[in-house]
């Protein structure tokens, strides 16, 4: 039993993020793995080492700080299940609190979680357009694509990006990064949602999960005909081919 | 701005020829102006008011087109201008968008101001929602003392109360559909004022509903305006509303829950202006609803709808549609990124198909428009079998396989740019029904 844990809900719930959430479920109950939801709301208590999956998405500057308040007395358990793989997929503000901190256009500097070591600094004007992305998932290199909109740049220290801009901005617009990953925890501006147009990254977090239970399977494939359509709507856009 | 029947081109000439148009019409005016604004129910409220002002005899004008922003508004007054620019015209029943509400208020001057809803639309960021109800109620700060017509089940909306204006209030009092169900896009789960969980004793739909905070006691407020019984019956919705001390009942041709909330709207206006409660009632009865507000079509025998799909909230209430009855049908999506739908199309994994999908008397889904193929993903993912779904980017080949569904009748949803295309192609194949009075029309 995979257990997948959507945290915080009713706070970082921007931009139909809560899609890759489905997509995790939906792909395993699919091939007959057996998965469950577990919501957890501000306050509620939860133990990340429980986790298999582990979802954070956006939300407004106001509620990313309740998020942090909520979650740096449990710290030390969320280090203790990543350091043991616990498989992590932050989107845009759920990923900028993963860093050390987020300065406000005021000079504010709102502190994160420290758990990826980048930094995150408000830009004037919003990083918005399609984005394709050129990632390396177990040794092959695909693209994965999406929409991004923000205003933070981020910036990273000593991590690795998640991969290579191919088209739009990435973490910051110059430096050609997107995203950040460390261990099974990955962060990325990547909305669409990221996972329904993006099925090989899916299950590749999906064979994370499993692996750390110790469970090596190839996962058989799935019929992913409308997927793929919808990603080539857009990389030929971006004028990119198929993958 | 897309293309469309919502054309803006005069007024954007007029507006960089003469930036004052606007405020000299509203002048010569004289305050006989009335604004709708809010994110959904805009045009349907207006053209309610406006079929009830013409029946009373008003000349009035409008910008039925949903063309709402400054330039819309200006080419509305052209086109009830004389050459020699005198301005024939009773009344101005204008929509404005929530955005371009601060920027043309002032001009304007209005006599009354309505408030339908805020909800996000499509993917505005939660905060940007809360800075669009900050602008508003700012400018209506600015404006001299204005009659509000304030929608009380959105504690969005309510927060407006406090700009010391006089206000009339209007909701839904009883619980109309069964269930305190959970939705995914809830806009307001927390009190404006002191950001504790709101708690609610039922409610309508997304953050509507009769709701109180338990830390400082904000709550709906008392209205003026209540719908006292809503029966939601076949083809049709029969109320029974409280005005002031007054009940009047009142049948609206109309599938749509939500346009109770329009006619309450429109009630609270009739109020503040004294117009007869029994002719409001009545042209109710008989109100035509705009393009894509639900429109009726029938193609070979079989009815069918048309339905704008533009943010969440409103999307889920196109779905519950599908379930008023338990027929067979088919259904018709299109989806476009055009700059006026949104460049995003995330918002639809928003919208609870999961739970309000009628998937048993669904027969086949046809997804069209630039992104049809992520919206027939979105589908699939909500546990539509790939056998009942079909990719079909162009709107033509889209709408002519919905019409050749098997099903008892046809909904078709849009998106703004969508919706002009497809509502000409169903006007092609189809006969819009305009027969508002095969209804009794007043009980």
């Amino acid at each position: 039993m995979l257990t997948v844990c959507h945290l915080y809900p009713d706070l970082l719930n921007l931009y139909g993020d809560r899609g890759n959430v489905t997509v995790f479920l939906r792909r395993c109950q699919w091939r007959g793995i057996p998965v469950r939801l577990w919501e957890v709301r501000f306050g509620e208590s939860v133990d990340f080492t429980k986790v298999d999956f582990l979802f954070l998405g956006g939300g407004s500057d106001r509620e990313q700080q309740l998020v942090v308040t909520d979650l740096l007395p449990r710290l030390a358990n969320l280090r203790q299940a990543i350091e043991e793989g616990l498989v992590v997929l932050a989107v845009c503000g759920g990923y900028q609190l993963l860093g050390h901190y987020y300065q406000t256009a005021q000079g504010e500097k709102l502190p994160g979680l420290g758990i990826l070591d980048l930094y995150t600094e408000a830009g004037e004007g919003r990083l918005i357009g399609d984005i394709a992305v050129e990632v390396q998932m177990g040794g092959r290199s695909q693209i994965l694509c999406g929409f991004e909109n923000h205003s933070g740049r981020t910036y990273l220290g000593r991590v690795s990006p998640l991969g290579r801009v191919l088209r739009g901005f990435g973490n910051n617009g110059w430096d050609g990064t997107e995203g950040a990953r460390y261990k099974n925890v990955f962060g990325t501006y990547l909305h669409g949602p990221l996972l329904p147009k993006n099925p090989a990254f899916a299950d590749y977090l999906i064979s994370l999960a499993l692996g750390r239970r110790g469970l090596e399977i190839m996962l058989p494939p799935l019929p992913d005909v409308l997927e793929r359509q919808a990603r080539e709507v857009i990389l030929r856009r971006l004028r990119l081919r198929g993958s | 701005m897309a293309g469309g029947k919502g054309s803006s081109l005069p007024g954007k000439v007029v507006l960089r020829l003469f930036p004052q148009a606007l405020e000299t019409w509203a002048q010569r005016l004289n305050s006989r102006i009335i604004v709708v604004t809010g994110t959904n129910g805009k045009t349907t409220t207006n053209n309610m008011l406006a079929s009830i002002f013409s029946s009373l005899g008003y000349w009035v004008v409008t910008n039925w087109e949903g063309a709402n922003l400054a330039s819309g508004l200006t080419s509305a007054f052209l086109r009830s201008t004389s050459w020699k620019g005198d301005l024939s015209c009773d009344w101005a029943l204008l929509e404005v968008d929530e955005a371009a509400f601060p920027k043309v208020i002032a001009s304007l001057r209005p006599a009354v101001v309505v408030v339908t809803n805020f909800f996000r639309d499509q993917l505005d960021r939660y905060g940007e929602l809360d800075r669009t109800v900050s602008l508003v109620k700012e400018a209506l700060l600015k404006l001299p003392p204005t009659k509000l017509v304030l929608n009380a089940d959105d504690p969005l909306v309510v927060k407006l109360a406090d700009t010391s204006h006089p206000v009339i209030f209007y909701g839904i009092g009883v619980p109309v559909r069964a269930g305190k169900e959970e939705e995914p896009c809830r806009e307001a789960r927390f009190c404006p004022y002191c950001g504790r969980e709101l708690q609610y004793q039922y409610y309508h739909y997304s953050q509507l509903g009769a709701y109180r905070c338990p830390g400082c006691g904000f709550a709906r407020p008392t209205t003026q305006v209540e719908a006292l019984a809503v029966k939601i019956l076949d083809g049709h919705i029969s109320c029974r509303v409280r005005v002031g001390d007054r009940v009047v009942d009142c049948e609206l041709p109309t599938l749509g829950f939500y346009n109770v909330y329009n006619a309450l709207a429109v009630f609270g206006v009739g109020m503040w202006l004294g117009l007869p409660t029994e002719v409001i009632a009545r042209e109710l009865g008989h109100y035509v609803p705009a393009t894509g507000r639900l429109q009726r079509f029938v193609h070979r025998g079989r009815p069918v709808y048309l339905n704008l799909v533009k943010n969440p909230a409103g999307f889920n209430e196109s779905l519950r549609l599908l379930s008023m009855s338990s027929e067979t049908k088919d259904v018709f999506i299109a989806l476009n990124d055009n700059e006026a739908d949104g460049r995003d199309v995330s918002w639809i994994w928003d919208v609870d198909f999961e739970n309000l999908l009628p998937q048993g008397s669904v027969l086949s889904f046809v997804c069209s428009g630039k992104r049809a193929a992520d919206m027939a993903l979105r589908l699939r993912y909500a546990g539509v079998p790939l056998r009942k779904i079909e990719v079909l980017p162009r709107l033509e080949d889209g709408v002519r396989a919905a019409l050749a569904g098997q099903g008892k009748s046809v909904y078709f949803m849009a998106t703004y740019t969508a919706l002009w295309p497809v509502e000409k192609l169903l006007r092609r194949y189809g006969k819009e029904e305009r027969d508002a009075d095969r209804l009794p029309s007043l009980s």
